[in-house]
């Protein structure tokens, strides 16, 4: 298929591994969906110490289950990477473990403590989950049935975040403060969440026109502020005064004043260089390497023997 | 063989010697109280072992298998404390304002995991399950009826963790990556592991009433020697050494036991570490209590609640 009648006949759903995509195309949606997934992979990791941490047995299962989901979904969205034909799911996770894989800004810094996990369970979450609810209609068809299961385990995870969040919003004066505080730290980089305006974003409008993608990052983080910054009034927080957010009533839009955004940062996130992120990724990395042995032995195992219990 | 369908439902047509837990004398209770404990401190606690592999497992499959394992546990425990809470406790009590010498769980579960030591979390599931096994075998047939309720539900869970043990005990067994890397640290991990394993069947002052009051009818010491005649032959035949025989004295076994041991509440250092970790935030929340958000298990139905 050439990449005008990819242009011509992309919508949802529309083109699956029977179809003979272009190159340019299968590197797009690789490209996307290996973030995705290296997302995935890095938000288990940065919300794992809270497993340990949770202040309840049900919070402990519920806070392990998301990260077992979480890396159920990575699992998921490499493969429907895979299907593609550019790279393989080893090439993948090796690309992740040597810093070249990009993944979400907010998973390159770390969680302080248990006031800052609904930042992520939460309010971070529910902007993938904005984003995610309109992949559903993307038009590389193993994507988006991948979507399908994540956004439907992605809503109890929310829910869960939710609960955290109205609990200590609802806590003693010292855990409103502390969860304000949370607030405003994290606030800044949800904001970046959805990457810069759409001016600024390179691969989009390829993305868009090959219908990988159905909504602009501008659009998405709108809808995002649209239903979130009410939900924060709700549980009694404050947006900071800067960045600043303005509402125009006559357009139902919010416009985010950029400026007020740091973007060395986000660039340098961008590039994977961020100490914390660049930390995480190490950590990552170093854990996986210890037990590059165990692929070695079960590779070469010559007994039979299933795989362990799949995600799906 | 004749096989018979001992699986007799709800326990209806069965009598317990024991009532309900407002019908216990002081003894008895105390009795109930303290093979709970230890049921649900060693599930607990292996739990929390076990989720220091998520993210961190060899594969992302054995990631996820790893972590249903551990909420499996997880999910015990909580069915094991919620009948502690019969008798008034509660969870905060039973774990997140418990000093780290009240838990009674064996060593084997506390001790912490080298950095990439799948080995060790592959073996120590081999030890405990088959012991859960034998113990839950034996709680089938508990006078406690409360016990009795629940324990169908975890043997069943159980049944999936043997295999994943033992399917990952043969491919490490059997494998051959750079040179016998597998083999020598199973055989590293059971050298390591065995003498605390042993901890399991460490009997409390309680135990005599354990047995004589039927809330556990069959004696850990019985429960040991059907645990090494199981383990140590299915070892050995994947080539590894034991420190004992299946049939050696059990006073010989004893003399493998380390001097912590867990079921007194004397515990390895490690286990002062991870009580401190996951209390930490159960502390700076300065709480009275820890959030229910599932339904009680008497009010569950089986299986089915994702939290």
């Amino acid at each position: 298929m050439d990449l005008s009648t990819v242009k011509e006949r992309a919508g949802p759903r529309q083109f699956g591994p029977t179809d003979d995509m272009p190159r340019e195309y299968r590197e797009a949606a690789t490209r996307m969906i290996q973030f995705h997934a290296n997302s995935e992979i890095m938000g288990a990791y940065i919300e794992r110490p809270f497993v340990r941490q949770a202040p309840s047995l049900d919070r402990k299962l519920a806070v392990s289950a998301q990260v077992q989901d979480e890396i159920g979904h990575g699992q998921l969205l490499y493969r429907a990477a895979e299907n593609l034909g550019i790279k393989t799911r080893e090439e993948m996770l090796d690309e992740l473990a040597a810093g070249e894989g990009k993944f979400l800004n907010c998973f390159h810094y770390p969680l302080g403590n248990w006031y800052e996990l609904p930042m992520i369970m939460f309010f971070v979450d529910g902007a993938a989950m904005r984003r995610q609810a309109t992949l559903k209609r993307t038009s590389w068809e193993p994507y988006a049935h991948a979507i399908d299961k994540i956004c439907f385990e992605e809503g109890f995870h929310i829910k869960h975040g939710e609960d955290i969040l109205r609990e200590l919003a609802t806590g003693s004066r010292r855990d409103q403060e502390l969860l304000q505080r949370a607030f405003e730290k994290w606030w800044p980089r949800i904001l970046q969440f959805f990457g810069p305006t759409d001016d600024q974003s390179t691969h989009d409008d390829f993305s868009q026109e090959v219908g990988l993608k159905t909504m602009s990052n501008d659009d998405l983080r709108n809808a995002f502020l649209n239903a979130y910054l009410p939900k924060a009034e709700k549980y009694g927080l404050e947006p900071p005064e800067y960045p600043r957010v303005e509402y125009h009533e006559d357009r139902d839009h919010y416009e985010v004043y950029e400026e007020d955004l740091d973007w060395d940062e986000f660039f340098t996130v961008a590039r994977n260089e961020l100490p914390t992120g660049r930390g995480q990724i190490d950590k990552r990395r170093r854990s996986q390497d210890a037990v590059a042995w165990v692929r070695e032995a079960i590779e070469t195992t010559p007994a039979s023997g299933d795989t362990p219990a799949a995600a799906d | 063989m004749a096989t018979e369908d001992t699986d007799t439902g709800p326990w209806s047509d069965r009598g317990f010697a024991l009532g309900g837990p407002d019908e216990l004398s002081e003894r008895e209770q105390a009795a109930v109280e303290a093979c709970l404990r230890a049921l649900a401190d060693d599930e607990f606690v292996l739990a929390e072992r076990y989720t220091e592999w998520q993210v961190r497992g060899p594969t992302l499959e054995g990631d996820l298998a790893v972590a249903n394992i551990a909420q499996d546990e997880l999910g015990h425990a909580r069915l094991w404390y919620d009948l502690l809470e019969d008798f008034g406790h509660t969870e905060p009590e039973l774990i997140w304002e418990r000093p780290p010498e009240d838990f009674r769980h064996a060593t084997l579960v506390e001790r912490p995991f080298a950095r990439g030591d799948w080995a060790d979390a592959v073996v120590r599931g081999f030890l405990y399950d088959e012991f859960e096994r034998l113990r839950l075998d034996a709680l089938a047939d508990t006078e406690y009826p409360r016990i009795a309720d629940r324990v169908g539900k975890v043997q069943g869970e159980e049944h999936y963790h043997r295999e994943h043990a033992r399917n990952w005990l043969e491919r490490l067994a059997e494998g051959r990556g750079d040179p016998d890397n597998g083999h020598r640290r199973v055989q590293e991990a059971i050298d390591r592991l065995f003498p605390h394993a042993l901890t399991l069947f460490v009997p409390t002052a309680y135990e005599p009433d354990i047995v004589e009051f039927g809330v556990r009818p069959a004696p850990l010491s019985e429960l040991r020697q059907a645990w090494l005649d199981e383990v140590v032959p299915v070892l050995e035949d994947f080539g590894f050494r034991l420190p004992v025989a299946a049939d050696a004295h059990p006073e010989a076994v004893d003399t493998l036991l380390p001097t912590a041991r867990g079921r007194d509440g004397e515990h390895t250092d490690a286990w002062a570490d991870l009580h401190d970790e996951f209390t930490f935030t159960y502390r700076q929340l300065d709480r009275s209590e820890a959030p229910r958000l599932m339904v009680d298990p008497d009010d569950a139905d089986e299986g089915g609640d994702h939290p």
